[in-house]
């Protein structure tokens, strides 16, 4: 086998349809969505269309946690123990076990929700940030930028679980949420020891993590208004070691880039 | 009452255990050793496979035994500074090269269609070895000197029991014609031979036995 595996050879079964973000957004059901939208674009249970996003947003997740698994497993290998040592490949398969329980609770609930595997695409960038080789950034991309990501995700699904009276979405996100802010304190925590002697790697693993998080606003799909279905969760945020200014800076490129798509909207529309 | 000053004798009647055992302390340190390092090639090798497995029942518990044998290394590390060496890495070592060539060869699977194969290596090669090896070592140490590392291989062996009869199940559900059958032969053909060359997952004498003669090897060896 092969050392570092590009997003091309992920192996799927047949129910898996891979598609680019543009394709994704060009999804039809997300236009009617729209049409039964007015307002604010948050997950809430009394708009009409709050069964389809919810149902569309768990199969996201659960071919984000199929990524994040395999991201992790291929930290486990890619690297010699002189790239990676032993305890943070340690980390990284408890990780793997981490996001196989996740995914077979994304399953469940997939059903639960009234979805199925393959109702919708899987686009693969989640696994794109894991295919860097240098490993800080790889942990800078997926354990604090895509982790991070997974907080606000599992933190708006508890609170619509809370909102829409279902306990059992409720329960299964926030036993989720506790293992990623895990996942992003184990990111924080390797990121600062492998380049506890080299300053510029480690402003680059930051970079290359501020183009991860901004991918991963596009569009106000994370953010702090009313423009985003999915809210930045401060608190566990603040729980997974992230500081004031680091959230701040993602609010700020999440507001940066809701303004980069009105732009773009004007000018294409 | 209970009269604590009356003499008891230190070890109970049913308490069995007894002196000495079949290893020094350089010899389990030495198998703990080798045990360690072929976890650790388990774990790397489950984990980077996990990508590359379309089957999504098989991925998910790829991902979780990955975790069981990171721990397992993990465990088997904390007692080689027990052991004498006070650097686990300079003791985590392959038993000899016919065990690197074992581990080589268990590893080099990589393609979606080849499933079978990655877990011929693991459910049907490997880990009935790691089984057989761990309950040579618990049965052979001294029960009194070496207790540490028969409660480390007593908690490794739950997992490895666990693990492999759910690999097998898996192995079980996949096989279904000649083909795949003949595929499941031929790979645990090939890697049984190199272990067999190898001595075991400790090397030679991993269950005791006699010395392996070197003249012997190349009956083992595929063509």
């Amino acid at each position: 086998m092969k050392r570092f595996l590009p997003v091309e050879e992920l192996a799927r079964d047949e129910r898996f349809i891979r598609s680019d973000l543009a394709e994704g957004f060009s999804d039809p059901r997300n236009g009617r969505v729209r049409d039964r939208t007015i307002s604010t674009a948050r997950l809430q249970p009394d708009r009409a269309a709050a069964p389809d996003r919810a149902r569309s947003l768990m199969h996201g997740i659960f071919v984000g946690e199929i990524q994040a698994l395999e991201a992790a497993g291929r930290t486990t290998f890619d690297f010699d123990d002189t790239e990676a040592p032993f305890a943070l490949k340690l980390d990284m398969a408890r990780q793997c076990w981490d996001e196989s329980r996740h995914v077979e609770i994304s399953v469940k609930l997939g059903e639960h929700m009234g979805t199925e595997i393959g109702e919708y695409t899987e686009a693969t960038f989640l696994y794109e940030a894991a295919c860097v080789t240098d490993p800080a950034m790889r942990l800078a991309g997926v354990n604090r930028a895509l982790e991070g990501l997974a907080i606000d995700v599992f933190n708006t699904m508890k609170d619509f679980g809370q909102a829409s009276g279902d306990p059992v979405l409720k329960f299964c996100e926030d036993w989720m949420l506790a293992d990623e802010v895990t996942h992003v304190k184990m990111g924080s925590d390797w990121l600062r020891r492998l380049t506890e002697r080299d300053p510029e790697r480690r402003e680059r693993a930051l970079e290359f993590q501020r183009a991860v998080d901004k991918l991963f606003s596009l569009g106000g799909f994370r953010g702090e208004t009313d423009e985003s279905p999915i809210q930045i969760a401060r608190r566990f945020r603040e729980l997974a070691g992230f500081d004031t200014k680091e959230i701040d800076e993602i609010a700020g490129l999440a507001a940066e880039s809701i303004a980069e798509t009105r732009a773009l909207l004007g000018k294409t529309g | 009452m209970v009269d604590g000053r009356k003499p008891r004798p230190a070890f109970a009647p049913w308490d069995r255990r007894a002196l000495p055992g079949l290893f020094d302390v350089e010899e389990s340190a030495r198998r703990v050793g080798a045990y360690a390092w072929l976890e650790m090639r388990l774990f790397e090798a489950l984990g980077g496979w996990i990508a590359t497995v379309p089957e999504l029942d098989v991925k998910l518990v790829l991902g979780r035994h990955c975790y069981h044998h990171a721990w397992h290394a993990e465990q088997l590390q904390q007692r080689l500074p027990e052991l004498r060496e006070m650097n686990p890495a300079r003791l985590t070592l392959p038993a000899n090269e016919g065990i690197v060539a074992f581990a080589e060869a268990l590893i080099e699977p990589e393609a979606a269609e080849l499933t079978i194969e990655k877990l011929v290596g693991v459910f049907r090669v490997l880990l009935p070895r790691t089984i057989a090896a761990y309950t040579y070592h618990l049965n052979g140490t001294s029960t009194i000197t070496d207790a540490p590392t028969i409660r480390t291989l007593n908690f490794l062996l739950q997992d490895e029991f666990e693990d492999w009869r759910e690999g097998e199940m898996l192995l079980q559900s996949l096989i279904k014609t000649p083909e795949q059958i003949e595929r499941a032969s031929e790979r645990a053909k090939s890697l049984e031979a190199l272990i067999v060359v190898a001595g075991g997952i400790a090397g030679a004498g991993t269950l005791g036995e006699e010395v392996y003669e070197l003249e012997n090897k190349s009956e083992a060896v595929p063509e």
